[in-house]
């Protein structure tokens, strides 16, 4: 279970922690949008921020990479793909394959675009509890009364907290599958499926015996109102995010 | 004055199975009892009748007068539940989070909560770990964990299903101290087990289930030399033709 925690909430003090969810949804997508066209100096700005924040927060990195590993190997490839792939000045030629300059810059500027999101998404995830995020969900969508803007934030916060319930699961299954040398089998679609049954199975179980204690507890749509409370450091870090945000996008 | 009164109670299971077999009952406010029996008795089926998780098939169930299929919401406020596996039975992302999951529900207001929420850590001794993942706890920890999510709603009878299950010695001290301390509030306790040894000497009732039906019911000191016939294991000391001693000393 332990090992499953690096991307989820931890709690602590420091300023991404004291933010109102609302105010950090609102950085997280700001930042966002503009990573998404920015080029190097503005990306610059960007990772000198996000490199505060981690530092500040004390963003557990080395174990979020370990989690971020595909993600690792698909900025890889995607740095690949677009070094042979983009024209212009070749730098390397091996056969058919030129890599040019304007494939490697553009290239790293994805990548970089990339890392900036996730890792964003990242810390955002870490110091935020997800009864924090429904909250932020209801908040939105409440101007649309057509919405069950409750209903769908219920559904998020049950999904959240069955991801590592689920991980868990495959990850005990696993094991007892390995400790029965299910490794001798080369096939990979019969050891997909005989992890995949049990596990399904299980999974259904577990959630059938929290809905029952969900329900011991009263557990209805109409609950008390998460409470979210903007205070004077979330105004003044919104004042910090747009003159950052409008120094970015005027360079 | 019975706060629980149980009539004629059956309940056959969608596939057929007769989880229960005209069931009646009565147990005084403030009474310690004590439920036994071997696997697939009918224990857990039993007592989740009590807060309407499953309703009588015939029969009824009444908790201070009023039938709890007429008010459900009543029924889960009155009569708390611990289940056999504590680990499900985990809301929250925090310690703090799921002791306030059931005050929610409630939808008291949030100083009435934060309230609650203090009183029943300090209650169990959690207090310390208000901030931690629940799944990061001891077993024993999770226990009281879930004890303090039920008190938070403050309820009149607390149901225990097999609190002892794969606790330690220190854990099963913790847990039953806790029991009494809750018994001597004046709460109403029904704990389900079959292992006698461990709670016994604090009941002040025995009820033995086999099959769905009750077998044996009344003082724990007159029936704990019949339980073997039942598939439940008497306690050693009984066995000796001793006075059954507490655990806790
Ligand atoms: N959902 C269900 N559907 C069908 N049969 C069930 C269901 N739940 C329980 N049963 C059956 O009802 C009987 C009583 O089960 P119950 O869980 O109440 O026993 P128990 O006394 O709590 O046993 P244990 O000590 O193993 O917890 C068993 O024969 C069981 O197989
Ligand atoms: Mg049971």
């Amino acid at each position: 279970m332990a090992e499953l925690t690096s991307f989820s909430f931890r709690s602590g003090t420091s300023l991404l922690h004291r933010l109102d969810v609302r105010f950090k949804l609102l950085f997280l997508i700001l930042i966002s949008l503009i990573s998404l066209s920015g080029d190097f100096p503005r990306l610059g700005i960007f990772t000198c921020l996000l490199t505060v924040l981690i530092i500040n927060s004390r963003l557990p990195l080395k174990s979020g990479l370990k989690g971020l590993q595909f993600f690792l190997i698909l900025l890889l490839l995607i740095l690949g793909a677009r070094m042979v792939t983009t024209p212009g000045d070749p730098i390397i030629e091996i056969k058919f394959f030129s890599i040019t300059r304007q494939g490697i810059l553009s290239g790293v500027l994805i990548c970089w675009r990339l890392t900036i999101i996730v890792l964003l998404g990242f810390a955002f995830i870490f110091s935020t509890r997800s009864f924090e995020i429904k909250a932020a969900v209801e908040w939105v969508l409440k101007p649309f009364a057509f919405i069950p803007g409750k209903r769908i934030a219920t559904m998020m916060g049950l999904t959240t907290r069955f991801v590592p319930v689920i991980l868990n699961q495959a990850n005990e299954t696993a094991e007892a599958q390995r400790a029965r040398c299910v490794e001798n089998r080369k096939n990979p679609v019969y050891r997909l499926i005989r992890l995949g049954i049990p596990l399904i199975r299980r999974t259904f179980e577990r959630a059938d015996k929290l809905a029952v204690a969900m329900e011991a507890r009263c557990y209805n749509e109409n609950r008390t109102d998460p409470e979210l409370s903007a205070t004077r450091i979330d105004w003044m870090a919104l004042v910090v995010m747009i003159l950052i945000c409008g120094l970015v996008v005027s360079i | 004055m019975y706060i629980i009164e149980i009539e004629n109670l059956s309940h056959r299971f969608e596939d057929g199975t007769l989880g229960l077999d005209r069931i009646s009952l009565q147990i005084r406010e403030g009474a310690f009892v004590v439920v036994a029996g071997p696997n697939g008795s009918g224990k857990t089926t039993l007592i989740r009748h009590l807060n309407g998780l499953l309703l009588p098939t015939v029969g009824a169930v009444r908790l201070a007068g009023v039938s709890v299929q007429h008010d459900l919401l009543r029924a889960r406020r009155l009569v708390g539940m611990m289940f056999q596996d504590a680990d499900s039975q985990i809301v929250g992302e925090t310690v703090y989070e799921d002791v306030a999951f059931g005050p929610e529900n409630l939808q008291l207001d949030r100083n009435q909560i934060s309230k609650r929420v203090k009183q029943t850590l300090i209650a169990v001794g959690l207090t310390d770990f208000a901030d931690q993942s629940p799944h990061l706890l001891s077993g024993g920890e999770k226990r009281r964990l879930a004890i303090a999510g039920i008190l938070a709603m403050e309820p009149k009878v607390i149901a225990f299903d097999e609190p002892f299950a794969s606790l330690d010695y220190p854990g099963v001290k913790q847990v039953l101290k806790q029991i009494l301390s809750l018994h001597q509030s004046g709460h109403t306790i029904l704990v389900i087990t079959h292992d006698l040894e461990k709670v016994i000497a604090h009941a002040d009732r025995l009820i033995i289930m086999q099959k769905g039906q009750i077998v044996r019911d009344g003082l724990p000191a007159e029936i704990v030399n019949a339980v073997e016939t039942f598939g439940v294991r008497a306690p050693c000391a009984s066995l000796l033709g001793m006075e059954v001693r507490s655990w806790l000393n």
